[in-house]
């Protein structure tokens, strides 16, 4: 039955569980937190460009609990149960091609004799006043995606056909969205109505000391093994375009940070979090193996 | 007396002839009187008048036989002169003018033969005459060359020549004649042991292939020399075989094979011959290829190898002599993996693919890896084919490196010389600018300062590091200072940055350490470069030392490790530089005080960090060194400097070169107009060559350094164009039409493209130039005779296709799962829930996802060979009873004739294009996007590329009238015209992509092959083509109506999908239906 099914889509909607219970560990790597701050207070959406594992989504961590602790810090008198809370509510939505409407707005479900409405996330967010970040937006159908346009001008609404509602969008809503644009075909570039409401912020690989720096507290590593990683992630995004798709993402390199401080010799770390998760070719594995070679003793 | 009685007469008769004849009668008779007796005298001149009496023409040998008698008499009795005589009467009797070279020549030749053996000689000259007027020209060249042939030849010899001369003029009477004359020549440089296998050789060739004589007399004597001695003849007597067997073109095989012995040992010529001579036994034609390639081999194995590589061959050849011919050519897959398991050494090409990502992922930049020859060959001032380099963008490296006995100690050098050139690179020791200011001295750089005070810049320097050398009074001590310093910042550096590396490479610098002489064993100045040296290479052992040298150490010591921190700059080495060159350049070149040497290690030495004491005692020293002068101490004599030897490992170094390239790059990026006012100009560029130090010029003239000079300028400029050309493709570039070159691009709607080189293992770049054409349009018949001959065909087609095509708008309800309930249903549900039933729970709807995204690009090979008749007249031979009657039977077949010049027959590619139209019948039901193309071509320059329809073309009647213009046209280049088709598909949109090829054959063209043989070649590049499209997400497939298409397909598609339709009737369906598969 369906039943079981709704159960676990529930379990989505608890928007309250993904206020952030601590600060998430970031590094500003330009001015990419003030403009998300006065992107917030000027209720712009935002859209993040960059390559996978660079850090977008924690970075939409930390600004809605950095936002959050502003916010509280405004509201404390008037929502006290609130206040106390450390962040933003953030509504994460992964997109994948089968997302519809209603799975964003909401839907009728049966209960006993009747019929009842159950807020989609984008709705819950909405009436919360959270960030909603909805991550590779290109995977969502077109017919989807232009359901959030009313949301992401002045109107701020979100219009809710089934039930003939509109909802008004609390102050502190906002949508950020995400996408890759290397690795997805031309065919699954945003259409331009799309992407032309949001104000675009590029992301890339961190430079190398401050990669260094997050993979250290990250991976649980020393600086040296880290400034390492950095190093070896630094020369294999070299190789993008030139035997690679992807340069190798802090996220990988991270990953071997962890190998690594679980006690697996680096090369062998390297290996199997870099080497082998990046690419099936054999020439290319071996060229990334001599750097690997190079880099760990 | 019979004397007087003859005498008149004798004279009455000589009258008869011209005055010449008489004339040198008289002169002769003088001279003869005082040797021979009177009746000798008689007969002799007799003998004279017999000679002129012979023939119209005779006259003139009469007088040759005058003329030489004095001093042939001179040499020999009576008897025998008077034989001379005879043969000479009996040569004049064929033919005066041979007789008259015969007499001519006779005195010469007796300097080199007993007169007995004038006999034989003449014997030669008239075995030569035929008869002819061409013959006689021969004998006569015969005759006058003999003196010239016999100061090289003995008569058997000569014998043997002439019995060849025979032969040829048989084939070319000119020829021979040409030989002949030219003979002397050839076996003055023969040495006397080879000269009867040379003949022997020269005759087999004159027998089988006489054109090969020429060639061969002009070059087999000089392809001699590379032989060891006692082996020439042996070498002959081998080709000499291999022309018997009609081993094909013995002159290649001379002269390659002797080249290529030429470069291996002398001594182990015996041992290859025996090998050559093992393998004329098996195969003739593989001992060419075998001595051809030896000197390669030879590089990679040692020794004892050679044989069981030698053997493994032999043992192929057996087999297949194909597959053996290949393995002694090197071209066989087989064969290099024999050689690469006989080896220890790693060839550059086998790493290439590997070492250049690496280089690429260290450096950051698109650098390629090639061999050192290259840039050798480029003459734009690397002279070395052995020292790992770079110019600035590739890095150069030798083409095969054997120093150790294991592989992954080859690669490990291989690594760190690599490394090392990278690392140049990497951390900017090209990047020198003159005034930015150092990290280390800071405030107290030296360099401004120096050139503020001696501005001797009549020319404007060309780049930085030409401007700070030209700091310097010794520019090539700079060099060395600058080079070794420069040298040693990197290597720590790279030690630094590279854990992983730091034990190879330290075990490199150790390496390099052992193979250095000890510092005090050099006279003073020397002594201090090698410090230098060391301190470079941060060499871990004690070293002895000069100990008055212990202060200059000191200072110097303190200047190069400062640079030997992983945050010191390429100025930072300019800095320390200017202060090494003060101190070693104060120092004079002679000998240590003896006996006072001391041992210290690198690591103590310059153990000063503070600056401000080390400035002090760098000026101290300088003092010190100024207040010596320029005269050494009594009793010590300044002795020639000499540069420190090489660092193997680092290779050469050249950042003024490096620079100045890079400089003419940025110029030829400029527009013309820019070029005027800012660029340099060749005048500056020459003086800088002349002043560098990096350009190693031994020994020549003047007037040569002036020529080569300009050389190096006109190369340097056209290399800067060349790589500013290949960071801007597209825009113009000097266009070449060399052969060998990559194309340029210079038409609207033509597009380069690379192609794959197996046997390199490596694309050539920009190689085949694809020129997209629009096809003409014909009538619609074709078209609309097509669907209504198969116009069943096409109705089940189009039925087929449909139902493929809507499902993608379809809501699809009644489903237990889905996007949204049905109300309808809801409401039902719960209805009969009410009323008791068992409610259906399938209340829901969704939009079916299954959604057709398919774009396909249809390619159709429109080679010559599609204009072949499809075999129907063969079946329709094996199936029917041709008339018995031969008079039926003759008109049956005279009737299909006639069909068949009219051309009713069917060809392949009337098939493919009736096979096209149905298939747009279908994708037009299913609503796909597709492109149909046709591609054909002549060399890689043209390869003409048709659409017919494009991917985003809508279809319609022209599409029609386009397909009827579908001809065979030229030959097959499959690879640019696949890469082609990826490129457009890869614009489009759709989810699958579907690469479709027809074609009738394998892929050929012209150069479509290695040396015009291998056809692998084409296959290979196809099938990389193939592999491009898979790596794009682009599904390929292939299709041939080539019944013998299952051979090359299985390598050409491998694990991609192909198909042999062996029934070419049934394309037309076929296709569709494999279409369909495919993209469901």
């Amino acid at each position: 039955m369906p039943a079981g099914k709704s159960k676990s889509l529930y379990r989505q909607y608890i928007i309250e569980e993904y206020i952030l219970p601590e600060e998430p560990f970031y590094i500003p790597v330009q001015d990419e937190v003030e403009i998300f701050e006065a992107a917030f207070e000027q209720k712009i959406p935002v859209l993040l460009k960059g390559p996978t594992g660079c850090g977008k989504t924690r970075f939409i961590e930390y600004m809605s609990w950095k936002l959050g602790q502003r916010v509280a810090g405004k509201k404390a008198s008037k929502d006290g149960a609130r206040a106390n809370g450390t962040g933003l509510p953030l509504v994460t939505i992964a997109c994948h091609e089968d997302l519809t409407a209603s799975d964003l707005v909401g839907r009728y479900l049966l209960e006993g004799q009747e019929t009842k409405w159950i807020d989609g996330p984008l709705a819950r967010a909405v009436k919360v006043g959270a960030i909603c970040y909805l991550d590779e937006i290109v995977e969502a159908r077109k017919d989807t995606t232009v359901l959030i346009h009313p949301l992401t001008d002045h109107r701020r609404m979100l219009p809710v056909e089934k039930r003939g509602e509109i909802l008004e969008a609390h102050d502190n809503f906002l949508l950020v969205m995400s996408y890759n644009p290397g690795y997805q075909s031309t065919l699954k570039d945003l259409k331009h109505s799309t992407r032309q409401r949001f104000v675009s912020m590029e992301f890339d690989y961190p430079p190398r000391d401050i990669e260094t720096e997050v993979i250290a507290h990250e991976g649980g590593v020393g600086r040296d093994i880290a400034m390492n990683l950095a190093k070896l992630g630094e020369k294999v995004r070299h190789l993008k375009e030139h035997g690679l798709e992807e340069g190798v993402s802090t996220r990988l390199l991270i990953y071997a940070a962890k190998l690594i401080s679980s006690g697996i010799p680096a090369r062998r770390a390297c290996q199997t979090s870099v080497v082998w998760a990046l690419t099936d070719d054999h020439e290319v594995q071996r060229s990334i193996e001599e750097v690997t070679s190079t880099i760990f003793p | 007396m019979e004397d007087e009685y003859d005498s008149p007469s004798l004279e009455a008769e000589l009258q008869r002839f011209p005055a010449s004849v008489v004339s040198e009668y008289h002169k002769a008779e003088r001279e003869a009187k005082r040797r021979l007796r009177p009746e000798d005298l008689d007969a002799w001149a007799r003998e004279g008048i017999a000679i002129a009496q012979h023939s119209f023409r005779s006259w003139e040998a009469a007088t040759e036989y005058f003329r030489a008698t004095p001093e042939v008499a001179a040499r020999m009795a009576f008897p025998q002169l008077l034989s001379w005589a005879r043969w000479g009467r009996s040569l004049s009797a064929d033919s005066p003018v041979v007789s008259s070279s015969f007499f001519r020549a006779s005195p010469q030749v007796l300097n080199y033969i007993e007169p007995e053996s004038i006999g034989r000689w003449a014997t030669y000259g008239k075995g030569l005459y035929k008869g002819t007027w061409k013959s006689s020209s021969l004998a006569s060249t015969y005759f006058e060359s003999s003196p010239r042939l016999l100061q090289f030849l003995n008569l058997n010899e000569l014998e043997e020549l002439i019995g060849f001369i025979d032969t040829l003029a048989e084939k070319s009477y000119d020829l021979a004649n040409e030989c002949l004359a030219n003979a002397d020549g050839v076996f003055s440089k023969v040495e006397p042991p080879d000269r009867r296998s040379f003949l022997s050789l020269a005759a087999v060739l004159a027998r089988s292939n006489w054109r090969d004589i020429k060639p061969f007399f002009e070059n087999g004597s000089r392809s001699l020399v590379y032989l060891e001695k006692s082996q020439r003849s042996r070498f002959l007597s081998l080709a000499e075989r291999l022309a018997k067997d009609g081993g094909g073109n013995a002159i290649g095989f001379l002269l390659d094979a002797s080249a290529a012995l030429g470069e291996i040992d002398q001594s182990r010529h015996v041992q290859m011959l025996g090998m050559a001579e093992r393998l004329a036994d098996v195969c003739p034609p593989a001992v060419g290829e075998f001595l051809r390639n030896a000197p390669q081999v030879l590089v990679r194995v040692k020794d004892q190898y050679l044989e069981l590589w030698f053997e493994e061959g032999v043992k192929i050849l057996r087999e297949n002599e194909d597959g053996g011919l290949a393995f002694f050519r090197l071209e066989s897959g087989r064969g290099e993996r024999v050689l690469e398991s006989l080896t220890n050494g790693v060839q550059l090409d086998r790493i290439k693919e590997i070492m250049t990502m690496y280089c690429r992922a260290l450096s950051g930049r698109p650098v390629e890896l090639l061999p050192t020859q290259d840039l050798k060959e480029r003459g734009i001032g690397w002279n070395s084919s052995e020292q790992p380099t770079t110019e600035g963008n590739n890095i150069y490296l030798p083409a095969f490196v054997e120093r150790y006995g294991s592989k992954e100690l080859n690669f490990g050098w291989f690594k760190v010389i690599a490394t090392h050139q990278v690392a140049h690179m990497e951390f900017g020791s090209f990047e020198f600018q003159f005034e930015r200011p150092s990290s280390l001295f800071a405030d107290q750089d030296q360099r401004m300062v120096i050139a503020g005070a001696s501005s001797n810049g009549a020319h404007d320097p060309v780049t930085d590091v030409q401007r700070f050398f030209d700091l310097f009074p010794d520019r090539q001590l700079a060099a060395d200072i600058f080079t070794l310093v420069e040298d040693g910042r990197i290597d720590h550096r790279v030690k630094w940055e590279y854990p992983g590396l730091r034990k190879a490479y330290e075990a490199v610098q150790r390496e390099a350490v052992a193979q250095r002489q000890e510092p005090n064993t050099l006279p003073l100045r020397e002594s201090l470069m090698e410090v230098l040296v060391r301190l470079s290479l941060e060499d871990p052992d004690v070293l002895t030392v000069h100990a008055e040298l212990r202060e200059h150490i000191e200072a110097i010591a303190s200047l190069a490790k400062a640079v030997q921190r992983f945050d010191a700059t390429v100025e930072d080495t300019a800095e320390v530089t200017v202060r090494i060159y003060d101190i070693v350049s104060q120092t004079p070149n002679m000998e240590a005080i003896p006996e006072e040497s001391e041992e210290r290690t690198t690591d103590e030495m310059g153990q000063s960090p503070d600056m401000e004491a080390l400035q002090q005692l760098i000026q101290e020293l300088q003092a010190g060194g100024k207040g010596q002068g320029d005269a050494p101490p009594k009793g010590r004599v300044e002795e020639e400097y000499n540069r420190p030897q090489r660092v193997e490992f680092r290779g050469e170094f050249k950042p003024e070169l490096v620079q100045a390239l890079e400089n003419l790059k940025q110029d030829a990026s400029k527009s013309e107009s820019d070029m005027r006012q800012t660029g340099i100009s060749p005048e500056d560029l020459k003086q800088m060559l002349q002043n560098s130090a990096e350009i190693e010029i031994s020994e020549v003239e003047q007037g040569e350094i002036d020529r080569s000079m300009g050389m190096f300028v006109d190369n340097l400029i056209n290399e800067a164009a060349k790589q500013q050309a290949k960071t801007q493709q597209g825009t113009q570039f000097a266009h070449s039409s060399d052969d060998d070159q990559p194309l340029a691009n210079q038409e609207p709607e033509t597009f380069l493209y690379d192609e794959w080189d197996f046997r390199a293992a490596d694309y050539k770049p920009r190689w085949c130039c694809v020129r997209e054409k629009r096809m003409e349009e014909g009538t619609q018949d074709f078209f609309d005779k097509t669907l209504k001959s198969h116009s069943f065909l096409v109705a089940k087609l189009k039925r087929q296709f449909e139902m493929l095509a809507p499902e993608k708008l379809r809501k699809v309800k009644h489903l237990p799962d889905g996007d949204e309930y049905d109300f309808d249903l809801v409401v039902e549900s719960v209805i009969q829930r009410m009323a008791g039933d068992t409610p259906t729970d399938k209340v829901y709807w969704r939009r079916n996802k299954i959604q057709r995204d398919v774009a396909v690009a249809f390619l159709l090979d429109m080679s010559a060979s599609t204009a072949e008749a499809v075999d129907e007249a063969r079946r329709q031979f094996d199936t029917w009873d041709f008339p018995d009657d031969p008079r039926d039977y003759m008109a049956w077949l005279r009737t299909r004739r006639e069909e068949m010049s009219r051309r009713t027959y069917k060809r392949i590619i009337d098939i493919e294009k009736e096979s096209t139209i149905l298939f747009i019948k279908a994708l037009e039901a299913i609503g796909d996007s597709y492109g149909i193309f046709g591609f054909s071509g002549y060399g890689r320059e043209n390869v003409e590329f048709y659409v017919i329809k494009d991917l985003d073309e809508k279809f319609g009647d022209h599409i029609k009238r386009r397909i009827d213009k579908i001809t065979p046209m030229h030959a097959t280049r499959m690879g640019p015209a696949i890469r082609h088709a990826i490129t457009k598909l890869d614009r489009q949109e759709a989810r699958t992509k579907v690469l479709f090829l027809l074609s009738d054959g394998r892929p050929q063209d012209r150069g479509y092959s290695r040396e015009g043989v291998e056809k692998e070649y084409a296959v290979h590049d196809t099938r990389m083509a193939l592999n491009e499209a898979r790596r794009k997400k682009i599904v390929p497939f292939c299709l041939t109506v080539d019944r013998s298409g299952h051979d090359y397909l299985k390598t050409m598609c491998s694990d991609m999908g192909y198909e042999v339709v062996t029934d070419i009737h049934s394309l037309p369906e076929r296709l569709p239906a494999l279409y369909r598969r495919l993209t469901l």
